[in-house]
């Protein structure tokens, strides 16, 4: 083959005899040849290729575990790798900057910079970008897939009360896991559900009784099924804590401090109705009583652990915290620019509602979302027309920073469906390698005994079980196999 | 490479003067290289032998075990021993990508290729789509299933448009006139007008209802309740009326009854007329208990339900419908959206409940009544009839008005781009069925000039496949064919995507016009019969090149399925076995066997006046055609060979040779044959892909393969046709070059080669079928599947038939009278097959002929197109 040597240098030929003491290189990576200068190379010392100028003399075992073949006649070295990813590798010796080729994914081509040994800060900015989001998206499949294999991991080495833990955990946690998990789940909804209408419906008056005191109390009945709601709720987070592997994380997780939340208040009024007259005043427990009432409206949070849609909605709402801090900030603004607006040019008419900018504030929330009441609402002209204008400006001031948040929702709800199969596919493919790199293990060995004389020591090298790009270091190998087994049956 | 066609022409050369190389050649070559030279579609890759022993299952894998020159030329398409170099006709791009798995262990792939092309580039290399890396698979399975869905769709409009077949009963034809009439505003001015008054009915009728609340315009009755006015009632009572009338026709004009009665616009027609008539019904039954309340209460909700005729608009507005589906396909979002709200509304309205009770005479009188409140400022509505008064209330109500507007917005963007994205796609098919209109018009002018086959094909396989998940198939075989066509998770290329090989072969035997190609082509199977078989194994020993052709021959051994496909440029060998060897040649099964059934169509022997041979053997050619055809009207799949049929082969080949021999040595004639085999070789392709790709699934559940091979045959028909108009010009140009004679034979050989496809495909295939139906008598599923079938195609075949008898016209009107002839002879000489006579008598094809004596039933059919 005749392949474009190398088009850059058209004076190889010409000129290499002549400089004879500057080191020339031919490289020839998977069928492309290319041709460098050991200067060149050398500029960036911890890569591959400068290594292979610096080891010539080392011998050819130094060269051979280096390169894949060398051929002593041409004096040319073989690398078995992609051709293309090398060609704009090698731009960092000659502009000592790397751009990706369109279409190339990032992280083969990061692979192979790590191959070449080429630092990924070589990696232009432009495509930098590009790599991070590939990444970061492999870290979440990664995430995801130590979740799985967290829950499949149950050895039967441990004790068995680590064991019962483990199922006590799956039970509750994992409602997909098995048949009776899915129920409790579905139980637990109910559960909540029933207390937040109890609650609801626990205010109306019409089903208050009246105590011997002249106080409004709960209807028994809805008394009864609260504390029955408690009890539950109550259980659920105390097995939950007792099987959770690691106590701290769990208690500190927000969906837990919810839950704690949600039964607390229960708690704490029983303990200060019993307790707490003896300590202080009737009437400062009733208050305390009622002020606790309020948190109740936590269990509502409960359900968010059973809709994935509202956890999308938490997510998106995590990530986009500039966003909606900007959002605050232009409708404060606007709040405040507008009541004062308000309330001076309301100042004329005498029977004015806007009684002062702090009340006022209130006039400029509720036009500025667009709600409008009609409790407040300008009477001159020039208030009218500030009115008009901060209603525009509200809108605006809403609908601008709410694109990006909305965005985040859509892309982070997208990606939850795309996220779990590659979670599922990764699964397959660790299993699918494993399986293999065992099959093949035995298989490579004896044919490395065979084939030792003739491709020389550095064959075995090579061949090991690869893993995926986005496999986990964290797994140690038996625990691998040990997963595998569990899929198997 | 540049270095690479040099190479090739060498190797090229050489391979058709002398022997293939000895497996020492070959394995000498191996040895004395570490690295192996691989170019893929031009693209010279350099790669170590041992990277490729990492997958041994794979295509690449098995090039280092192949030590004979036949093994070799399975797996790759050529190969040079001293470059070092072996030639793979695929997709460079995607190679890269899959070369690179072997080097690293890791699939990527390249972001801008197509996913349907890499799907099918890791078929044919033997990789398997699992190992395709996380960061790539996401994005491909997206693509795929997007893919898939867009096919599913087309195959879904492709079966309603198919499924109003107006067949079965009484005056089919006015029904269906009927029907265009009411159902497609766009068929005709009429309908239109109809469509037009229709509408002004329904708005008409929903202005009468409006009306008829006001105060004013109402009466009072003896019980002093509120009654229609007269005028309105009259109004109303002839909307209904026609609404009434359109419903029945429509209901009387549907093809399916019961999915007419089941449609969603046809059920809103129901809920418009049935209120009008149950009110009547309860007012005349109970006139004289009129006066109790829930009578009245009952009336009037039936009243109400009269608004719904306002959806009746939803026929007449693509908008309201795409609406409707856009609701239906996110009630995903739509649930969110409402458990977003509830939850907020719950949040805040108990908030605010704590925050505003101790304040008097307020309005947050319990967290159930302050529901409203949260309600009306989540949705920023606001009629103010509640609102807090305290500090800390107002507070309350300044973060529900803003997490109201944020709640509200971020479910919604999910569900325009659904609504988007459907619109869009109602679009696309718009184009879509204007395209294919535009082809099929195209087709009939014979002007379109298109080579992308394999595209075609790809997408039919998809069509198909969906369309037979669609006939109800269990999960599990529905798997099966995936795994067929989509995934073949194992390495099994002998089977692999049969109608992709046939495409890309018989494909690149068209373009190249290759003497290796078209020679590895030359078909023994076809004849199936073991005897003949020996035969041509002899023959092709006794020729002297035993080239490339025994590639497919030593995978015939193998693989039945691929062979039949590979049968079909089959009618190629007579022109090249001529042009090199002349007679000696001739003697290759097929040719002669393609004579035959030349001269079979013949039965006058007037036409060849300067070969006296053709009187005689024209019995033997006969029944040759009648065995042959049998099967060939089997496309429901049922067989019938008769055993006596392997000897009048037998016959016939030695009869028929000579003449052969004489009509090859026309030059003349054999330039116009050239352009007859092509145009054979296409028409047979066309239903070869059809009938062939369904066999899988027969096997596998036969009882839907006859209704998936329906579509899947209209479908492919559809995506074929610009391939089959190329064919189609070229026979049109035929005539202008050569004398009437030829012209004739262009006719003959069409045929010719679709029965010899057609029974090289049921040999197999078929057989596997008899024990489901006994031969000659057709169950009842087959038999209704064939008329469908028939009947589907009914216009496909007339516009064919036209531009071939068109073509035919100018040159042989002789011709022409003799087809008449023969048609007429299988009118009268069937007396069983009935159903093949009602399409007989549909449009008499020229090329419908029937022997007598051939024992009657199963007759020959076009197949050609």
């Amino acid at each position: 083959i005749k392949m474009a040597a190398d088009s850059r240098f058209p004076d190889v030929d010409t000129d290499g005899s002549e400089k004879s003491e500057e080191m020339e290189i031919v490289v020839n990576v998977g069928g492309v040849r290319q041709v460098f200068y050991g200067d060149n190379l050398n500029q960036y010392p911890e890569t591959r290729l400068a290594e292979l100028v610096n080891c010539l003399s080392g011998g050819y075992d130094s060269i051979f575990s280096l390169c894949d073949d060398y051929d002593p006649g041409k004096r040319e070295f073989y690398f078995d790798r992609d051709p293309d990813a090398f060609k704009c590798i090698i731009d960092v010796y000659y502009f000592g900057e790397i751009h990706m080729k369109k279409g190339i994914c990032p992280i083969c081509f990061k692979n192979e910079m790590e191959f070449w040994k080429v630092d990924l800060k070589f990696l232009d900015d432009c495509c930098k970008a590009h790599l991070s989001e590939k990444k970061e998206e492999l870290e979440e499949i990664a995430r995801r897939v130590q979740l799985i294999l967290d829950d499949l991991g149950v050895d039967a080495s441990e004790s068995r009360w680590k064991r019962c833990q483990k199922c006590i955990w799956k039970f509750l946690e994992k409602p997909e896991s098995s048949c009776p998990a899915r129920v409790i789940a579905v139980l637990s909804f109910l559960f909540i559900l029933i207390s937040s209408v109890v609650m609801c419906v626990g205010t109306i008056p019409d089903l208050q009784v009246v105590d011997a005191e002249g106080n409004r109390m709960e209807h028994p009945i809805l008394d009864s099924i609260e504390t029955a709601c408690i009890g539950w709720f109550t259980m659920e987070y105390v097995l939950r804590l007792i099987s959770s592997p690691n106590k701290l994380h769990f208690a500190l997780s927000f969906m837990n401090i919810v839950d704690v939340l949600a039964i607390l208040p229960f708690y704490v009024s029983l303990t200060l109705t019993h307790l707490g007259a003896k300590l202080m005043e009737l009437s400062n427990v009733q208050q305390a009583v009622q002020a606790l009432r309020i948190m109740r409206i936590a269990r509502i949070f409960k359900l968010a652990r059973h809709s994935s849609g509202l956890q999308t909605l938490t997510y998106a709402l995590k990530r986009s915290f500039k966003e909606l801090g900007l959002l605050l900030m232009y409708l404060a603004v606007g709040i405040f620019v507008f009541s004062a607006l308000g309330y001076t040019m309301e100042q004329s008419h005498p029977e004015t509602l806007f009684k002062s900018i702090p009340q006022s504030f209130w006039w400029a929330i509720i036009t500025m979302t667009t709600v409008g009441y009609g409790d407040i609402y300008p009477k001159t002209t020039l208030g009218k027309l500030n009115a008009a204008i901060s209603f525009l400006c509200g809108v605006i001031a809403i609908a601008l920073p709410i694109h990006p948040i909305i965005n985040n929702f859509v892309r982070y709800y997208n990606k939850q469906r795309v996220l779990e199969t590659a979670a599922k596919h990764e699964l397959e493919l660790m299993e699918l390698n494993s399986a293999e790199g065992r099959a093949t293990g035995s298989r490579s060995e004896l044919e490395d005994l065979s084939r030792e004389g003739k491709d020389g020591p550095f064959y075995s090298s090579r061949i090991k079980v690869s893993h995926s790009d986005t496999f986990i270091h964290l797994l140690s190998e038996e625990k691998h196999y040990r997963t595998r087994l569990q899929s198997c049956k | 490479g540049p270095a690479m066609p040099l190479g090739m022409n060498k190797h090229g050369s050489r391979s058709t003067t002398s022997l293939p190389p000895d497996p020492t050649e070959i394995v000498r070559s191996k040895a004395c290289s570490r690295r192996v030279k691989l170019n893929v579609g031009g693209l010279a890759h350099e790669v170590l032998w041992r990277t490729l022993d990492r997958l041994p299952r794979t295509r690449l894998g098995k090039l280092r075990d192949c030590n004979t020159h036949d093994s070799l030329m399975e797996i790759c398409d050529d190969y040079n021993l001293e470059e070092n170099e072996y030639f793979f006709d695929r997709h460079p791009g995607a190679f890269t990508s899959i070369l690179n798995f072997y080097r690293t262990g890791k699939l990527h792939m390249m972001e801008e290729m197509c996913a349907l092309s890499f799907s099918q580039e890791l078929d044919y290399w033997g990789v398997d789509e699992i190992y395709l890396e996380s960061c790539c698979q996401a994005r491909y399975h997206q693509k795929k299933e997007q893919m898939n869905e867009e096919l599913k769709r087309e195959a879904e409009t492709l079966r309603e448009r198919e499924g109003e077949e107006f067949d079965n009963t009484c005056c089919a034809e006015k029904r269906k006139k009927l029907w265009d009439l009411l159902e497609k505003p766009n068929s005709s001015v009429a309908a239109k007008i109809l469509a037009i008054i229709s509408i002004m009915f329904i708005v008409l009728s929903t202005i009468a209802l409006s009306l008829n609340t006001l105060p004013e315009l109402q009466g009072v009755d003896e019980f002093g309740q509120t009654t229609d006015n007269p005028q309105l009632a009259h109004v109303e009572a002839v909307c209904i009326a026609w609404f009434t009338m359109e419903y029945l026709l429509r209901f009387l004009s549907s093809p399916k009854k019961w999915k007419f009665f089941k449609g969603p616009l046809n059920a809103i027609d129901l809920l418009a007329i049935l209120p009008y008539y149950v009110t009547i019904f309860l007012t005349e039954s109970n006139k004289s208990v009129l006066q109790f309340q829930n009578v009245r209460r009952v009336v009037q909700i039936f009243r109400i339900m009269r608004i719904l005729r306002i959806l009746k608009l939803a026929r007449h507005s693509t908008g309201l419908q795409s609406l409707g589906f856009t609701l239906r396909r996110s009630y995903n979002e739509l649930g969110l959206l409402i458990l977003f709200l509830a939850m907020g509304i719950m949040i805040f309205s108990s908030l605010v409940f704590f925050a505003e009770k101790d304040e008097d005479d307020t309005k947050f009188k319990s967290i159930p009544a302050s529901f409203w409140w949260a309600t009306i400022t989540m949705t920023t509505v606001g009629y103010g009839d509640i609102y807090p008064k305290t500090l800390l209330g107002k507070i309350v109500g300044g973060l529900c008005c803003i997490a109201g507007v944020l709640v509200i917005a971020l479910p919604i963007p999910i569900i325009v781009n659904n609504f988007s994205e459907f619109y869009k796609e109602q679009k696309r098919q718009e184009k879509a069925i204007k395209r294919r209109e535009a082809l099929e018009r195209a087709k009939r002018n014979g002007s379109i000039v298109s080579m992308n086959m394999k595209d075609a094909f790809a997408r039919s396989i998809e069509l198909m496949d969906i369309v037979v998940e669609k006939n109800g198939e269990s999960i599990a075989k529905k798997d099966k064919v995936q795994d067929n066509h989509l995934s073949p998770s194992k390495w099994k290329w002998t089977k692999r995507t049969l109608s992709e090989t046939s495409s890309s072969k018989s494909f690149e035997t068209k373009e190249q016009g290759s003497p290796e190609k078209a020679r590895s082509s030359s078909s023994p199977q076809h004849l199936n019969v073991q005897q003949l078989e020996d035969m041509y194994n002899k023959m092709a020993k006794t020729q002297s090149q035993p080239n490339l052709n025994t590639k497919e021959s030593s995978q015939s051994g193998k693989q039945k399925e691929e062979l039949e496909m590979e049968t079909l440029p089959g009618p190629m060998v007579p022109l090249l076995a001529t042009r090199t060897d002349g007679i000696i040649d001739m003697r290759s099964m097929s040719s002669i066997d393609s004579f035959i059934s030349c001269a079979a169509e013949f039965p006058d022997a007037g036409r060849f006046s300067h070969s006296p041979l053709t009187a005689l053997p024209c019995k033997g050619g006969i029944n040759v055609i009648q065995e042959q055809s049998r099967p060939e009207g089997s496309t429901a799949r049922y067989v019938e060979m008769n055993p006596s049929s392997e000897s009048s082969h037998r016959s016939a080949f030695f009869i028929e040779s000579p003449k052969s021999s004489i009509k090859a040595s026309n030059p003349l004639k054999l330039r116009s044959l050239k352009v007859n085999f092509m145009e054979e070789d296409t028409s047979t392709l066309v239903p070869a892909s059809n009938v062939l790709r369904t066999y899988p699934d027969p096997l596998k559940s036969r009882g839907a393969a006859a209704t998936a091979t329906d579509t899947s045959l209209l479908s492919d028909r559809s995506l074929m046709s610009p391939e089959t108009s190329i064919y189609t010009t070229a026979s049109a140009r035929t005539p202008t070059k050569s004398p009437e004679p030829q012209a004739a034979i262009a006719f003959n050989f069409h045929d010719a080669g679709i029965h010899k496809y057609i029974d090289a495909d049921t040999d197999d295939e078929g057989q596997l079928m008899y024990d489901s139906s006994p031969p000659g008598n057709v169950s009842p599923k087959y038999n209704v599947a064939n008329s469908g079938y028939l009947k589907q195609k009914d216009h496909v075949y007339r516009t064919e038939k036209n531009h071939l008898e068109a073509a035919a016209l100018p040159t042989s009107p002789k011709l022409i009278g003799q087809n008449c002839i023969y048609s007429m002879e299988g009118i009268t000489g069937r007396t069983q097959g009935n159903q093949e006579t009602v399409r007989l008598e549909n449009h008499i094809s020229p090329e419908v002929h029937v022997l007598p004596g051939s024992g009657g039933h199963a007759n020959t059919h076009d197949q050609s197109i």
